[in-house]
């Protein structure tokens, strides 16, 4: 049997954590979820997850910084980033990232994204 | 004394560099009759090296291919004037050592390039740091971001990553990233951006390569470079230059031999790293370096009546020749796209996809690749014509959506072009 894939959710607000794990887990992953972004390279290491879901605006870090020492320590740690508005994606430091999701309540398209990283094979 | 066989570099250069002895860091330069532009980008490299690299040995090289303009007298003059202190740097204790050599081989930027990476390998440098001449907006920083990931951090390649124009650089945006995406797995936004930077061990690597009598010592050079750094596993990022502002064309222009050198390379890399990009799905992003702020890359006009027009145009003459070897999909579709053409254009992105990929997969079966290359041209400019009406209301980071579209179609009609291939090219 296929071990189920695990996302780690990074994400300071406690509402938007929940139904990402709810929804997820619903889909058949293993999520794990943390609020305190300065905890995230420790939490990598870890429980070593095969995708990242990381907030952009967060009071302790914001997720562009925490994506670029993702990228440095783990090159190849598939990350998605999450806002609520799509200006951040003016920021240079979003194409780091493998995709960008607007927030909604409709989890469809982040849904899609995480399988089509899943699928990658390089 | 003719120089040894197979060398780009002049004999009295050699002899120049080997004097020099050791250094950490060379900056190429190639050039044909860039006067007008040149001195600005050694000045801005002077400067970034004394500014970020004042305590590294450096040498630049200017590989010029046989202008007639003055260039390497502005080369020797820039070289020799003191940028510093009105730059506000201080004048670094070693001396930045410079030449300007007449590059052998093939009239092209590759010969160019290579004359530069066997300098580089005399000088057994760490790393180096290649500029184009026709740069109007280099900034002494472009220096760092080029030299610091592989000085610093372990990268093998730098490649930039600049705010464009949404209408600057089609043949990147419509072929280049797009396919090298799909085909190796690797999202570099600017494959052939014309200024890197990479070790000394991806020196030597390119220069085992037999290459040198082919599209790579011309315009091929950029995403040969790319694609071998990306393929043989060196480690890649990018670094935000800001805006890109050169000597920039209207696509609809004359593309030159450009567009057959860049797009001829990528199909003849295809049957070299077969192996390796038949197994490859999907795409992952790439480190990205620099620091963060707004710039505008001017403005670029575009001419799509004339685009049309050598579309329809050419359209009409390769009909026949398009009708012989895409696959009948491919074409019915295409004559749909010219029969509905008028002033306007609609070249819906899946067609164009799969058009890239009939002409992949025909490459390296066609007797005449020349004339294979010239009859994309039409195609091309119909591609391009309906981006522009596409995104003509739109500004540069909602056109670079309709990028990224393209790019995931690209990615997702890989099946197509695993089918025509192992039809067409596997069963040779």
């Amino acid at each position: 049997m296929e071990e189920r894939k695990k996302i780690l959710a990074i994400d300071d607000e406690e509402d938007i954590r929940f139904i990402l794990e709810e929804e997820l887990t619903d889909e058949g992953y293993e999520v794990h979820t943390l609020g305190d972004p300065t905890q995230a390279l420790d939490t990598i290491e870890e429980i070593k997850p095969d995708l990242v879901l990381l907030d952009i605006k967060m009071p302790q870090m914001s997720g562009t910084e925490l994506l670029g020492k993702i990228r440095d320590r783990y090159y190849d740690l598939p990350v998605i980033l999450l806002t609520a508005y799509s200006s951040f994606k003016r920021d240079i430091a979003c194409a780091a990232s493998d995709y960008y999701v607007v927030k909604s309540g409709d989890l469809t398209e982040l849904k899609e994204r995480i399988a089509r990283i899943f699928k990658v094979k390089i | 004394m003719a120089s040894p066989a197979c060398t780009a570099l002049p004999l009295k250069a050699r002899e120049t560099l080997e004097a020099m002895g050791q250094a950490d860091i060379l900056f190429g330069i190639p050039s044909f009759n860039n006067a007008a532009t040149i001195g600005h980008v050694i000045r801005a490299v002077k400067v970034g090296w004394a500014k970020y690299y004042p305590g590294r040995r450096a040498v630049l090289v200017n590989s010029d291919g046989g202008s007639t303009d003055g260039t390497q007298d502005v080369v020797k003059r820039t070289l020799e004037e003191d940028s510093y202190d009105m730059s506000l740097v201080h004048t670094p204790s070693l001396p930045l050592r410079g030449l300007t050599i007449r590059y052998e081989g093939i009239p092209g930027k590759g010969s160019a390039f290579k004359a530069v990476f066997e300098a580089a390998r005399l000088l057994n440098v760490k790393a180096c740091a290649v500029f184009d001449s026709d740069l109007r907006s280099i900034t002494p920083e472009w220096v760092q971001l080029l030299l610091a990931p592989v000085l610093e951090k372990g990268y093998g390649y730098v490649c930039p990553f600049y705010r464009r124009h949404k209408y600057d650089g089609t043949i990147t945006n419509s072929i280049a990233y797009p396919l090298t995406r799909a085909l190796y797995g690797r999202r570099v936004r600017q494959p052939i951006g014309g200024d890197f930077g990479f070790s000394g061990d991806l020196v030597s690597r390119y220069l085992e390569k037999d290459v040198w009598e082919t599209d790579v010592a011309r315009f091929g050079i950029d995403i040969w470079m790319t694609t071998t750094a990306m393929v043989e596993g060196f480690k890649i990022c990018q670094s935000f230059m800001g805006a890109k502002i050169h000597d920039a064309k209207d696509p609809g222009a004359d593309l030159g031999p450009m567009f057959e050198q860049v797009v001829g390379t990528i199909f003849s890399l295809m049957k070299t790293y077969e192996a390796r990009w038949r197994e490859v799905a999907g795409s992952r992003p790439t480190a990205i370096f620099g620091f963060q702020a707004e710039v505008s890359p001017g403005p670029l006009h575009v001419n799509v009546h004339r685009m049309i027009e050598k579309f329809k145009e050419g359209f009409d003459k390769n009909q026949a020749y398009y009708e012989g070897f895409l696959a009948s999909d491919c074409y019915t579709k295409l004559a749909e796209v010219r029969e509905m053409c008028s002033e306007s254009i609609d070249f819906p992105k899946v067609l164009w996809v799969k058009t890239i990929y009939n002409y992949a997969a025909r490459y390296h079966d066609a007797g005449d690749k020349k004339r294979l290359l010239d009859s994309l041209i039409p195609l091309y400019f119909g591609y391009v014509a309906s981006f522009v009406r596409e995104t003509e209301t739109y500004d540069d980071y909602r056109a670079e959506d309709v990028i990224e579209e393209l790019c995931e179609i690209y990615e997702d009609t890989k099946p197509y072009l695993l089918q025509l291939w192992t039809e067409r090219v596997s069963e040779e």
